[in-house]
C-alpha cells in the first residue's frame, strides 16, 4: 500500500491539532481558492485555535521542510491566501475572540480571526468603531485586514488599516513568537509592525492585532447625487477635493453597477441616471453642514441630477448595502467577473474611466465600475461567462490594458486588494528590478528561506530564495 | 472513505451563479459556530460543483450536506441571487434516491408525520409519559394533551392551515390564532385530514417524492377560493413553494393564495380590537423561513405593534437552530447556534419573546426560554383587556 | 511610464553624490541632530536635493526633494490652504523630519507623520536609487518601505525625495488653557488636535470650522492663548496612552501629550527596551541593507 506523502507530517500536526488537521480531498478542494479567480491546490488544512498552537504547526513545517500559508475568510481578490509551492494551510478563522477592549488607550486586542463588522458592531454602542471597512466587512477578518493593508471606502478621510493598528504578536517563519510595535506612541527600533502590514503573509502569522479605535462621529450625512454622464460625476469628485474637502467617504457607480445594485437592495438607487456619487461627511455637526453645502455646490456646477439626503440611519445603511455588495450582484447579468482594482491620481479618473470602457468595448466584454473615486481607487470590473471559449484571454488581455493605462496615467498597481499571486508579475511595471530586489532583502531579514507563502507579492526572478518551486496556476497573470 | 457515484442533477446555470465572493459566510449558522468553509454555503456550492464534475461523493462530503440547517439566511445575504436552498434541496434528494442517506428508521419518522392517526397515537402515548414524568424536560416537548379537544370551525372566510406536529401538540396555539383572526370579524374554517402534513421536512430531508405526495393531497383539502392562513413559518414557506415544488398550474394557483397569518392580520390591523394601552416590550425571534423565505417577518411586528412593542433581534435573522428536524439530528451545532440566538434575545432586554414557528419556539424553550407565538401574546392581551 | 513615475534628475545627482563606499552622514537643518546618537564626525557630509517638484492642489499632493525645508514646503501648501502637520522648526527639513519620525503635537488628530507618506526615493548603500510606494493617495503595492524608513535615521538609506499626502488647513484653530482633567478633556470631545498636560495644567488645541470649535470650547471652562507652551526638549519617552495617568517622573519639568502617550521633559530620558526577537530582526534589517555600515554611522536606532 501506497502510503501519502504527507502522512509524517499530517501526524506531526494531528498530535497538536487532534482532527483540526484535515486531509479529506473535499475538504481541501475549499481551500485551494479564496475570492479571486485563481485556483490553486491544498494538500492540508489546519485549524488552530490559539497562538501556541500556530508556532507548533509552524515548528512542524520547519521540520519538514513544508512552506505555510496563513488564511482569513478566504475573501481575497488577489489570490494572495491561493496555496502555490504546496504549503501547509493555517486557517485562523477560529482564532476569533475579541481578547480586550481597552477604552482608555483606545485599543482592542483582537485575533485574527475576528470579522471586522464584528469588531465593529462589538465597539458601537461603547462611542467607538474600527475605521477600515472594506466592502467585504461583514465577513473578511481582522488577520487579512492586516495582511492586505486594507482600504475601504471610509479610509479617505481615516487611513488604511496600517493606521489603525498599534501591534501585532506574531508567529514568525521561524516559529518565535513576537510583539511587533506595542501600545506606545513611538515603539523604540525600526517600525516593523508598519512593515508587517501589507506584507501578504510572508513575514509570518498574526496571531493577536492591538487595533486602534476610532470615535463614532457626531454628525453623518449620506448624501446620493446622480448625473446624467459618469464624465461629470468624476469631475465632482475631483472638484471636491480641489475645494479643501475630504470627505469621509466618496464613493462612485456607474450606470450598470446601479442597475444591479438596485436589483439587490430595492435602495431607490436612480436605475435611469448615468452615474452616482455616494458621499458621506462626518463629524462634528457644523463641519458637516459645510461639508454638504461644498458638495452641493460643486455638484450644481457639473449638471447634477437629484441630490439625495439620507433621512435616517436605516435609510444611510441600505445605500450602504448597495455599495457594499456590488460587487457580488455583478453576477447578476454575467456569472463571472474579475474585478480590478488600481489607484489613478484624481485628477485622472475621467481620462481612465473612458479608456477603461473602450478596453472592454474592444475585448468585447462588459465593465462595471463602482469604486473609491475619492481615492482615485478604480475597480473596473469585467463581467463575463467562463462558459464562452476563450473568454478568459479576451479578460486578461483587458486586464493587463487596463493596468497598463492606470500606470501610464501615473497610478499603481492596487490600491487595496494587494498583489498576491494575481499582480506580482506586473510588479515590473511599476518598480525597477533593484526595486524590488530590496523589496526582496526587505522580506527575507523574517523569512531567508520563503516559508511563509511563497511565491507571492514578488515576481520569481526578484525572489533569491523560492525555495519552494514555480508553478503557478491556470488563470494566474503570467 | 469510500467513494459512491452520484449525479446530483444540480442545472448548470445554478451551480456557476456563486461567484465564491464569501459575503454569505456570515450569515450562514453552522459557518458562525464552526468558521470552517464545509460548513459555509460558499463552501457547500463549491462541494457541489466538485460531485458534479467528478461524478463521486464520499461520506464526508455527505456529512458536509446533512450539517446545512437549510435556514436560507445565505440567500437574504447573497448579492449575486443564488438560489441555494432549490440547490440543497436538489442535493438531498439526489442522496436519499442514490444512496444511503436517508435509513429506514429516519424514513419512518417523516412518514408518520403525514399519518394523523398515527401521529395521534404516538401523540397520546408521550402525553401519558408526561404524565408519569419520565420524558426529560431538556426535550422541550411541550405539555401534549391526552385528550385532545377538536378545532371548531366558524365560517368560511379563510382556512387555518393546522399541519402534522403543531396540530398534535400545540392545538391550543392554533385556537388563539383563531380567535385573534376572528377578531377581525373573518370566519375561520379548518381543512380534513387529506391536509394532514406540508412535506416541509421531506423536502428538508431530501424525500421529494413523499413530499410531493403529502402536497398534492394537501391541495385536495382546500377547495375553493378562500386564503389559506398559517401560523407556522415553516409551513406557510412550503406551501407557498407547492408552485416550485409541484410545477403544476394549479400548484402555482394554490400558492398564491397561501399567506403567514400575520401577513393576512397586518392587512387589516384597523379591525383588530383597541387596547387601553400598550403593554411592555416583546423580544420578536424571526424565523427563517418567514424573514428569508417568505421574506414577511415585517408583518410580525406590525401586528405586535399594536399591543407592545416589538423589539427586534441585533443578530440580521440568524437561524436559532431550529431546523425542523435539525436539531433533533445534530443537536450539539444546533444547540451551539442557539447560544448565539439566546445571547442576542438577552440583548435585546426584553422580558418576553415571540416566534411565529413552532419548531423554532420548542427548539428555544428546550434551552428555557420563555417563549410564545405572537398571536398568542395578543390572544392573552385581547382576553384580559376584553 | 508617465512622467509622474519618472525619477527627477536632482535624484541621480544625489544618488551619485552618496556614491558607494565611504561612511556618510546625510544633514538637514540639524534641529534633531543627535536623535540616536552624534553623528560621526569623520563621515562625509551630504545633503539631499531641495524643492518643491510638483503640487498638485486638487491632488493633495506635494512632491518634494527630500532637503525641502518645512518652511518652503508650508509656504508652498499654505497658498492653496493646505498643509502638513509636522509642527516642527520651519529650518528642519522633510527628509530629517522623516528620517527621525518623531510626530508633532497635534498627532492626536492627525495621525503618525508616516501615514502621510505616500513615495519615498531613497539611496541605497551601493548609492543606487530605490523607489518604494507610489504618487497616489492610496496604494498597496509591493512591501510598504515607506513606513520602514520612517523613524529609521537614515541608516537603511538616504531620503532622496518624497511624496506626502497634504490636510486642508483648518478653517479655525483655537488653543485654549486651564486647570481640569485632562483626561476627562479627552473623554468630552471630538477628535481634539492636541491635549497637553503638565500635571496641572491642560492646554487644548480646537481645530475645524468655526462653530464646531467655538461649540467645543463652549465645552470647556478655558482662556484662549496664543499657542502651545513651549516643550521640554532634552527628553523625550512614550508610554500607552493610559499609563499618563499614573506617571511619576521626579522634579523635571514635562508636558504630556494626552491621549498620544508622548512626555517631553527636560531630562534626557532612558530608551524603551526592544525585544531580543526583534532587535535580531531589525540587526537583520541593518546588515541586509547596509552591511558595511556605510550610512549616517555613530547614529543608532537599535542601541548597541
Amino acid at each position: 500500500m501506497q502510503t501519502s506523502p504527507h502522512a509524517n507530517i499530517l501526524d506531526d500536526l494531528r498530535t497538536v491539532l487532534g482532527d483540526r488537521a484535515r486531509d479529506g480531498d473535499f475538504e481541501l478542494g475549499l481551500y485551494g481558492k479564496d475570492g479571486s479567480v485563481l485556483q490553486g491546490q491544498a494538500s492540508i488544512v489546519c485549524l488552530p485555535v490559539a497562538t501556541a498552537e500556530v508556532r507548533q504547526i509552524v515548528e512542524i513545517c520547519r521540520k519538514h521542510d513544508r512552506p505555510f500559508l496563513a488564511r482569513g475568510s478566504g475573501t481575497g481578490l488577489a489570490g494572495g491566501a491561493v496555496p502555490v509551492g504546496d504549503p501547509v494551510i493555517i486557517a485562523t478563522a477560529k482564532m476569533n475572540q475579541i481578547i480586550e477592549v481597552d477604552l482608555e488607550n483606545r485599543i482592542a486586542w483582537v485575533e485574527p480571526g475576528v470579522l471586522n463588522l464584528d469588531l465593529t458592531k462589538e465597539l458601537t454602542p461603547r462611542g467607538f468603531h474600527f475605521a477600515p471597512d472594506p466592502s467585504s466587512q461583514q465577513v473578511c477578518s481582522i488577520g487579512g485586514n492586516v495582511a492586505n493593508n486594507s482600504g475601504g471606502p471610509h479610509c479617505l478621510a481615516y487611513g488604511v488599516t496600517s493606521a489603525h493598528v498599534a501591534a501585532i504578536e506574531v508567529v514568525l517563519p521561524d516559529g518565535s513568537v513576537t510583539v511587533l510595535g506595542d501600545l506606545s506612541a513611538e515603539p523604540p527600533g525600526y517600525d516593523l509592525r508598519g512593515l508587517f502590514v501589507g506584507s501578504e503573509g510572508t513575514m509570518g502569522v498574526a496571531t493577536k492585532v492591538a487595533v486602534r479605535l476610532t470615535p463614532n462621529p457626531p454628525a453623518i450625512r449620506t448624501l446620493l447625487l446622480d448625473f446624467p454622464d459618469v464624465r461629470d460625476g468624476a469631475a465632482t469628485v475631483s472638484a471636491i477635493i480641489a475645494a479643501g474637502l475630504i470627505p469621509a467617504a466618496l464613493e462612485m457607480m456607474d450606470k450598470r453597477a446601479i442597475e444591479i445594485v438596485e436589483a439587490f437592495v430595492n435602495a431607490g438607487y436612480p436605475t435611469e441616471a448615468d452615474a452616482v456619487l455616494l458621499v458621506e461627511l462626518d463629524g462634528l455637526p457644523g463641519g458637516v453642514e459645510h461639508g454638504v453645502e461644498v458638495v452641493r455646490s460643486v455638484a450644481e456646477r457639473h449638471q447634477v441630477g437629484n441630490i439625495r439626503i439620507a433621512a435616517d440611519n436605516e435609510e444611510r445603511e441600505l445605500l450602504w448595502k448597495g455599495r457594499k455588495n456590488a460587487f457580488g450582484a455583478v453576477a447578476r447579468i454575467k456569472p463571472d467577473y474579475y474585478l480590478h482594482d488600481t489607484v489613478v491620481p484624481r485628477g485622472k479618473l475621467v481620462e481612465v474611466l473612458d479608456k477603461v470602457y473602450k478596453i472592454a468595448d474592444a475585448y468585447d466584454l462588459i465593465a462595471v465600475n463602482v469604486f473609491h473615486a475619492g481615492d482615485g481607487n478604480l475597480h473596473p470590473i469585467l463581467a463575463y461567462d467562463s462558459g464562452e471559449k476563450g473568454v478568459l484571454e479576451r479578460v486578461h488581455a483587458a486586464g493587463r490594458a487596463i493596468i497598463t493605462a492606470s500606470i501610464e496615467a501615473g497610478g499603481v498597481l492596487s490600491g487595496e486588494h494587494g498583489i498576491g499571486l494575481e499582480k506580482r508579475d506586473y510588479m515590473g511595471m511599476l518598480f525597477s528590478a533593484h526595486d524590488m530586489a530590496t523589496q526582496d532583502m526587505v522580506r527575507e531579514a523574517f523569512d531567508p528561506q520563503g516559508f511563509a507563502n511563497p511565491l507571492k507579492v514578488l515576481p520569481s526572478g526578484s525572489r533569491c530564495s523560492d525555495s519552494f518551486g514555480q508553478h503557478v496556476p491556470d488563470g494566474a497573470w503570467v | 472513505m469510500k467513494k459512491v457515484e452520484i449525479n446530483l442533477g444540480i442545472p448548470h446555470d445554478d451551480l456557476v451563479s456563486c461567484v465564491s465572493c464569501g459575503l454569505c459566510l456570515p450569515h450562514c449558522p453552522t459557518y458562525r459556530v464552526t468558521q470552517e468553509e464545509s460548513a459555509s454555503p460558499r463552501g457547500r456550492i463549491a462541494l457541489m460543483k466538485h460531485a458534479e464534475s467528478t461524478g463521486f461523493i464520499d461520506e464526508e462530503f455527505v456529512e458536509f450536506m446533512d450539517a446545512c440547517i437549510q435556514c436560507r439566511g445565505c440567500e437574504t445575504a447573497c448579492p449575486a441571487g443564488v438560489e441555494f436552498g432549490s440547490m440543497m434541496e436538489t442535493t438531498r434528494e439526489a442522496l436519499a434516491t442514490q444512496t444511503s442517506y436517508q435509513p429506514w428508521w429516519r424514513r419512518l419518522g417523516y412518514g408518520i408525520l403525514g399519518r394523523p392517526t398515527v401521529l395521534a397515537f404516538v401523540s397520546r402515548v408521550l402525553a401519558l409519559l408526561q404524565w408519569i414524568k419520565v420524558v426529560p424536560k431538556k426535550l422541550g416537548l411541550p405539555r401534549i394533551p391526552v385528550i385532545q379537544r377538536p378545532l371548531v370551525a366558524s365560517g368560511t372566510d379563510v382556512w387555518l392551515f393546522t399541519g402534522c406536529i403543531m396540530d398534535a401538540w400545540m392545538r391550543d396555539t392554533h385556537r388563539a390564532v383563531q380567535r385573534v383572526v376572528e377578531a377581525t370579524g373573518a370566519g375561520v374554517q379548518f381543512p380534513n385530514k387529506a391536509a394532514a402534513c406540508c412535506g416541509a421536512l421531506h423536502v428538508h430531508a431530501g424525500l421529494g417524492e413523499d413530499a410531493r405526495l403529502l402536497a398534492e393531497r394537501t391541495m385536495t383539502a382546500f377547495p375553493g377560493d378562500a386564503p389559506i392562513l398559517v401560523d407556522s413559518a415553516g409551513c406557510g414557506a412550503q406551501l407557498k413553494e407547492y408552485g416550485h415544488l409541484l410545477g403544476t398550474e394549479l400548484a402555482e394557483k394554490f400558492s398564491t393564495r397561501v399567506f403567514d397569518v400575520h401577513e393576512w392580520l397586518a392587512e387589516r390591523l384597523d379591525e383588530l380590537p383597541e387596547i387601553q394601552e400598550a403593554s411592555g416590550r416583546v423580544a420578536v425571534q424571526d424565523p427563517c423561513h418567514l424573514r428569508h423565505v417568505q421574506k414577511s417577518h415585517h408583518a410580525v411586528y406590525q401586528v405586535l405593534g399594536r399591543y407592545v412593542e416589538p423589539v427586534g433581534l441585533d443578530d440580521e435573522g440568524l437561524c436559532c437552530g431550529a431546523g425542523g428536524a435539525y436539531s433533533a439530528f445534530h443537536q450539539e451545532t444546533a444547540s451551539q447556534v442557539r447560544d448565539r440566538k439566546i445571547e442576542s434575545i438577552r440583548r435585546a432586554g426584553a422580558p418576553e419573546v415571540a416566534s411565529a414557528n413552532p419548531g423554532c419556539l420548542l427548539h428555544l424553550r428546550a434551552a428555557g426560554v420563555e417563549v410564545r407565538h405572537p398571536l398568542e401574546i395578543i390572544d392573552s392581551i385581547m382576553t384580559k383587556g376584553g | 511610464m508617465s512622467s509622474l513615475h519618472a525619477v527627477p534628475e536632482e535624484v541621480h545627482k544625489f544618488s551619485a553624490e552618496v556614491g558607494t563606499s565611504d561612511p556618510i552622514t546625510v544633514v538637514g537643518g540639524r534641529t534633531q541632530w543627535n536623535v540616536g546618537g552624534t553623528p560621526d564626525g569623520s563621515a562625509r557630509e551630504v545633503t539631499a536635493p531641495s524643492g518643491i517638484w510638483s503640487h498638485e492642489p486638487e491632488e493633495m499632493t506635494v512632491r518634494c526633494g527630500a532637503g525641502t525645508t518645512l518652511r518652503e514646503l508650508s509656504e508652498q501648501l499654505a497658498q492653496h490652504g493646505q498643509m502638513v502637520p509636522f509642527d516642527m522648526p520651519p529650518n528642519a527639513t522633510v527628509g530629517g523630519a522623516l528620517s527621525v519620525g518623531r510626530s508633532g503635537i497635534r498627532r492626536l488628530r492627525y495621525g503618525h507623520m508616516r501615514d502621510l507618506v505616500l513615495q519615498i526615493r531613497h539611496i541605497d548603500c551601493n548609492g543606487k536609487i530605490v523607489t518604494s510606494g507610489g504618487p497616489t493617495v492610496k496604494n498597496v503595492s509591493g512591501y510598504d518601505l515607506c513606513r520602514l524608513m520612517v523613524g529609521s535615521l537614515g541608516k537603511l538609506g538616504c531620503l532622496a525625495e518624497v511624496i506626502l499626502r497634504c490636510l486642508p488647513k483648518p478653517q479655525a484653530t483655537r488653543w485654549l488653557t486651564g486647570v481640569i482633567d485632562p483626561f476627562e478633556v479627552y473623554a468630552r470631545l471630538y477628535r481634539p488636535s492636541s491635549i497637553l498636560w503638565n500635571g496641572e495644567q491642560v492646554w487644548v488645541c480646537l481645530e475645524g470650522v468655526s462653530s464646531d470649535v467655538e461649540a467645543e470650547a463652549a465645552l470647556l471652562d478655558l482662556t484662549e492663548v496664543e499657542g502651545p507652551p513651549p516643550l521640554p526638549s532634552d527628553g523625550r519617552f512614550s508610554v500607552e496612552p493610559k499609563a499618563l495617568r499614573n506617571l511619576s517622573v521626579d522634579d523635571t519639568n514635562w508636558i504630556a501629550e494626552i491621549g498620544v502617550g508622548i512626555v517631553h521633559s527636560d531630562r534626557p530620558s532612558k530608551a524603551q527596551k526592544i525585544s531580543k526577537t526583534n532587535e535580531s530582526l531589525m540587526r537583520e534589517l541593518e546588515r541586509r541593507l547596509d552591511p558595511n555600515g556605510r550610512l549616517n554611522p555613530g547614529r543608532q536606532v537599535v542601541p548597541l
